[in-house]
């Protein structure tokens, strides 16, 4: 009942769409992609897209300084960016939200100990803690996804907390633990359905923030290993020749914009959908 | 009153220490888990194994963890930051040269943030209810996707590939020579009296401080919004028209500041992640700040920069966090019960 | 000369494109120095009128026909500034809940200031001593450190007190005050409208009162309206309509509240509740007639308002005939013997350790100190107290749910803070609770068999879901509510039914006690009626034993067999309801009785027969 009102809403069907294309990309790659995407042609360097002057058939998006072909490279470097998206956040909610729901349920020293190590990691602005981070792990896709985790736990973990501490406001909690139920059963039947909505808009938020991250990571050089396509590295590489060949600047800066625009939507949608349901149900008893 | 504030103000600061503590030892214990030897770095490359021993003995490495971090504490607080290993010079004056460059910066995008993220979140909630809010809110989605380094590109593109129209690299033209003084260029340029300087380093400013600004404006503008809306909702609103109050009073004599609640804290809590962005900022801009130095370290393996530079950045966000927790205080009374 | 007159007005809300109106036919005049009652059940339409004479009617809802006239002037058709400048100077309101009413950034001193000011008081000294002097009339001590106080520092009483002197500082014409006493303690309400009455007759001002208390306003008001599903059911004297109610409404309302002195009696209660907003759409006739015990044919007729002499006037089409609806003597029962107590309580004491400061530490808070007593077997006992006496800690430490600093407690032979396995299985079928808020209480996205039976799922029991909706049928039975309604969600039922799935869920274990905290407050009287009936025939079928917690006198008189008073968490007076009632030794529980005006309008009420002083 309340996917479908959901998927009315028409953030979440455009940030779903935009998320499918990313996907379908990722999924497909070694179909969709006409080259090898680290094969290099040094006779064609920093060639334009197909449809400008100077481009040519076989390279419909353009190359770029090494003669790689940019298509091929937009749509490894989505598998990348899926690759981090998905395992980060649910690496993050995962950890932040079995921490957060603690929290806030026990309440008393369990969660005055759990949000002081949430104030001592957020004390560290995310992209230089992610940075020290992979300066200690090292580089390489999943150190870029236990790097991630490691950050953004703590967002999940403060947000659930403060909702949780909603929840366990209400009477029928109480109630729950009056008529018998554990610890456990009762955050299982009665607070997880509760926070589920948020957890499912922060997870697609998430995802949309793991992107970004992993592409500035690209562009420092810190990030995935050196024969891995990714968008942040296409980036780095092209700022060069800027000049002469923007396209190459342009277009895995137009693929991090729809993968992240669509996570927002689609998480932005799915807070208004979930938040109206729940507050048109109320709105119905006298 | 002033009494109250002092004590919550020291209680504030009192309290971040340990928590600077702590941070401190994370960063240094992350850096620890390094797999690569920051002694045999720091060594040409045939370097004997006894040399590099030597070294690493000078430096300290072959002592347990702890206490590597108990001196490197100490050393710290005597104000002696390390020498970097990269650069082969003390890390102190490296900090010195580039601190204000990016305090600049970030003051600079938070004034942008703060009066587009103001302004839009006045606007939104004056049309709200019609069309042209509903415009707004899927523009204030879109706009929080791109995020600051995206912005930068973009206004690189169209106004130094597309228009040559403003400049992307650097802090001043490079004609001139940075006067002497604060490091804070603006300040330095005013108090100088030289208006050429002040207007060169104003429009090297403007596209790095609008590509942080515009990307950290969108969360203000809905919190404002939002805020605004729920306090539009209160009794105390509904009583001050029954006063017959007109709605221009209400806004500016009872809504502001109530509506100002949420949104300072959040200004505080953008500021941590608006200063991280200044990281990459820099780094596409050419601009001389912290960002810079910490990617060439991090590059490099540089720890002592790293380190240092790591712990100012913390120190900058704790900073923020007491001044936004005691602007709070001065807005709600409320939370004075304490 | 008449301040306030309303004729045939009606207000209609826009909902899905039809109209429908919220207030219908009302029409009414207020003299010079009166006080006008408006009386009501929520949902009666009666707050639309105090937004309609301000025109802050929510969106979608307006003034559609009729007039307002204020001194002549009629205010719906009024310019919009000329209206505001009204507000605030002739007109006055006095609110509901005084403690949101104020901006709780602002000093009081800024926002009386602010007053002032618009009222045209040029002089900032001169603001500030007439503030001072206002604060002063209605009685708050030290107005000059008031001033500057903030509203999170004052109680409910004294940000009433703070609005009624800037409502009365303009020396209005009229005030409106949409149940002003409805958000505080019971001895603090009696002090207010005694306040209002002060200062109505110092200022010559007239007052509409707006209120769902009946007996309330047949003391404090010169006239009284009835509204009853947005129209007039009656109006007229205040006396004659309370002593001499012709619509059987008014009389049903009346039976409904149980007497707090005089003989106890049934309590006539109402099937379903008032129409809601929507349904209001689609109904006929006479609105009430669906509830109606002396419905006849001809009820099918909307029925016009019929003269009955006197002023008074009434929409009912039976009103001449002698309605047959006369209270029925409850007898009581047989003495109930105290068989071997199932609660014990001994020297229960419980202290909140104060926060840490920088030196010392704060005060510790003392919820309760030495409370000890017993219920029996099928005892029900009241707790009655004001907000802070402790009442809700008591509830908790008996449930479990915390534990006493000192002393003992036990239930059903467990000692309640016996934190082993079988101790806590065993007290779920010793003690349940039903929770105050209904909202809270449910969780909304279960089905009600799903939460009646849940305590069957529990732990380490099992049970199919055949099994719980068998069990919820048998209990929805018994607490007088239709099978279909297992299926349902709760917020698809209604305010008292869901009270009903509340008791439901307790009794579904057979606990031995239960523990009512404040369950009937927040319910229409006509609501409360139906639940104090279910509960009293739970009781002789069920059998368990009670501890009844409330801030509603007449309530705890009609249910218990015995009472407890609790005064800043110590119990001050104990024993038989009708003995401590009759005659109360504690000085508090003469006070909390005293606050309550007499059933009987001969009696005189004077809430502060002894001396006391206002600091409310």
């Amino acid at each position: 009942m309340r996917a479908r009102a959901a998927w009315r809403s028409g953030r979440v069907r455009i940030g779903g769409i935009l998320v499918a294309i990313v996907l379908v990309a990722g999924i497909l790659a070694p179909w969709l992609a006409p080259h090898d995407p680290e094969a290099q042609d040094l006779l064609a360097l920093l060639l334009p897209p197909a449809w400008a002057p100077g481009g040519q058939a076989a390279f419909p998006l353009g190359t770029d300084t090494l003669g790689r072909c940019v298509l091929s490279r937009l749509i490894w470097g989505a598998r990348v960016a899926l690759y981090v998206a998905i395992l980060a956040s649910l690496g993050a909610m995962i950890l932040g939200g079995v921490l957060g729901h603690v929290a806030g349920y026990f309440g008393g020293w369990v969660d005055r100990l759990i949000s002081r190590a949430v104030d001592v990691w957020m004390s560290f602005p995310p992209v230089v803690l992610s940075l020290v981070l992979m300066v200690g792990l090292g580089v390489g896709i999943n150190n870029v996804v236990l790097a991630i985790i490691l950050v953004d736990w703590t967002r999940f973990c403060r947000v659930l907390r403060a909702d949780v501490l909603t929840v366990m406001n209400r009477d029928y909690v109480t109630a729950a633990r009056l008529a018998g139920f554990g610890h456990v059963q009762t955050i299982w039947r009665e607070v997880l359905p509760a926070t589920l909505p948020l957890l499912a808009t922060l997870v697609s938020l998430e995802m949309g923030m793991a992107v970004v991250v992993e592409a500035i990571l690209s562009v420092v050089g810190m990030s995935v290993e050196a024969n891995v396509p990714a968008w942040g590295v296409m980036i780095a590489d092209s700022r060069q020749a800027m000049y002469q060949a923007p396209w190459n600047l342009i277009l895995p800066m137009v693929a991090i914009l729809v993968a992240v625009l669509g996570f927002n939507l689609l998480g932005d949608g799915l807070r208004l959908a979930l938040d109206a349901r729940q507050s048109g149900a109320r709105a119905e008893a006298p | 009153m002033i009494a109250t504030l002092l004590r919550i103000v020291l209680r504030r600061l009192l309290a971040a220490v340990p928590i600077l503590v702590l941070v401190s030892m994370m960063l240094f214990g992350i850096l620890r888990l390094l797999p690569v030897d920051p002694a045999a770095m720091s060594v040409p490359p045939n370097a004997t194994r006894e040399e590099i021993e030597t070294v690493r003995r000078d430096m300290g490495l072959d002592r347990p963890i702890p206490e590597q971090y108990v001196r490197w504490a100490l050393t710290l607080l005597r104000g002696d930051f390390g020498t970097s290993i990269h650069y082969r010079k003390p890390v102190g004056p490296l900090l010195a040269e580039t601190l204000p460059a990016t305090i600049e910066l970030a003051l600079a995008a938070l004034v942008v943030a703060g009066f587009l993220g103001i302004g839009g979140g006045l606007g939104l909630f004056h049309v709200r209810g019609t069309w042209k809010a509903a415009v707004g809110d899927l523009g204030s989605t879109a706009l929080m996707s791109i995020p600051s380094f995206l912005w930068a590109i973009i206004l690189i593109l169209i106004f130094a590939v597309a228009f040559r129209a403003m400049p992307v690299a650097g802090r001043l033209d490079m004609a001139f020579a940075r006067p002497p003084g604060t490091g804070f260029l603006l300040l330095d340029a005013i108090l100088a009296g030289r208006l050429d300087l002040l207007a060169s380093a104003a429009k090297h400013l403007v596209l790095p401080a609008f590509a942080l600004g515009l990307s950290f404006s969108p969360p203000i503008m809905r919190v404002l919004r939002s805020g605004l809306h729920d306090v539009y909702a209160e009794d105390y609103i509904r009583q001050a028209r029954l006063r017959g109050l007109d709605e221009g009073r209400i806004l500016i004599g009872h809504a502001a500041r109530n509506a100002m609640l949420p949104t300072a804290t959040l200004l505080g809590v953008q500021f941590g992640f608006l200063f991280g962005g200044t990281l990459l900022v820099e780094v596409l801009f050419s601009f001389p700040g912290m960002g810079g130095l910490m990617v060439e370290a991090v590059r490099n393996t540089d720890l002592p920069v790293i380190q240092a530079i790591g712990l100012t950045y913390c120190l900058v966000v704790l900073a923020v966090n007491a001044v936004t927790d005691i602007v709070c205080l001065l807005l709600d009374p409320r939370l004075r019960a304490n | 000369m008449t301040i306030l007159r309303a004729e045939r007005v009606v207000v209609a809300a826009d909902l899905e494109g039809a109209r429908v109106p919220v207030v219908r036919d009302l029409s009414f005049r207020l003299d010079e120095g009166k006080v006008l009652g408006l009386v009501g059940e929520s949902g009666a339409g009666k707050s639309m009128i105090g937004r309609a004479i301000a025109n802050l009617l929510p969106p979608r809802f307006a003034t559609v026909e009729g007039t307002l006239r204020f001194l002549g002037a009629d205010l719906v058709a009024m310019d919009a500034d000329k209206r505001r400048a009204l507000l605030g100077r002739d007109i006055a309101f006095i609110p509901q809940e005084p403690r949101a009413a104020l901006n709780p950034v602002y000093t009081i001193g800024h926002q009386f200031d602010e007053h002032l000011a618009r009222l045209g008081v040029a002089s900032g000294r001169e603001r500030r001593g007439l503030a001072r002097d206002h604060l002063a009339a209605v009685h708050l001590r030290d107005p000059e450190h008031l001033l500057e106080a903030y509203p999170h520092q004052l109680s409910g009483g004294m940000c009433q007190r703070v609005l009624i002197a800037m409502a009365f500082a303009s020396d209005p014409k009229l005030v409106v005050a949409d149940e002003p006493t409805t958000a505080l303690d019971v001895t603090i309400q009696a002090r207010i409208v005694d306040l209002l009455s002060e200062m109505r007759r110092t200022h010559g001002t007239s007052v509409l009162l707006i209120t769902h208390d009946l007996r309330l306003a047949a003391r404090v008001c010169d006239d009284i309206l009835v509204l009853y599903a947005g129209r007039p059911a009656e109006y007229g004297p205040a006396r004659a309509v309370f002593e001499r109610p012709a619509h059987p409404y008014t009389r049903c309302l009346q039976l409904a509240s149980p007497p707090l002195d005089g003989p106890r009696r049934k309590l006539q209660s109402l099937p379903e509740h008032m129409p809601t907003l929507r349904a209001l759409a689609a109904l006929q006739g006479c609105r009430f007639a669906p509830r109606c015990p002396t419905r006849i044919e001809t009820c099918s007729r909307e029925p016009a308002l019929l003269d009955r002499g006197h002023d008074h006037v009434v929409a009912c089409h039976r009103a001449e005939a002698d309605l047959a609806l006369s209270p029925e003597i409850e007898h009581p029962g047989p003495a109930r013997r105290i068989s071997a107590p199932v609660v014990k309580v001994e020297s229960v004491g419980k202290v909140y350790p104060g926060p840490r400061r920088w030196l010392g530490r704060a005060p510790d808070v003392v919820a309760l100190a030495d409370v000890s007593f017993e219920i029996g077997r099928d005892e029900f006992v009241g707790l009655v107290g004001e907000s802070g006496s402790g009442k809700s800690t008591l509830a908790k430490i008996l449930l479990g749910l915390e534990a006493p600093t000192t002393g003992k407690a036990s239930v059903a032979g467990i000692d309640v803070t016996d934190p082993s396995a079988t101790a806590r299985e065993a007290r779920i079928t010793a003690i349940q609770m039903v929770f105050q808020d209904p909202q809270s209480a449910l969780n909304p996205r279960r089905r009600v068999a799903d939460i009646v039976t849940q305590a069957m799922i529990a732990g380490r029991r099992r049970a199919s879901w055949e099994e719980r909706l068998a069990k919820t049928k048998t209990i929805l039975a018994e607490v007088g509510m239709p099978a279909d309604l297992a299926l349902r969600y709760p917020a698809e039922l209604s305010g008292g039914q869901r009270q009903r799935v509340n008791i439901a869920r307790a009794l579904c274990s057979a606990p031995s006690v239960l523990v009512a905290d404040e369950i009937v407050s927040g319910l229409d009287v006509s609501v409360q009626a139906q639940l104090l009936n279910l509960l009293g025939r739970l009781r002789a079928e069920l059998g368990f034993a009670m501890l009844f917690i409330s801030h509603d006198l007449s309530v705890v008189r009609h249910l218990c067999d015995r009472v407890l008073v609790l005064e800043k968490g110590r119990v001050v007076e104990s024993g038989p309801t009708e003995g401590v009632f009759a005659s109360p030794a504690s000085p508090y529980a003469r006070a909390l009785l005293r606050a309550v005006p007499p059933d009987d309008l001969a009696t005189p009420w004077r809430p502060f027969a002894e001396a006391e002083d206002a600091a409310a």
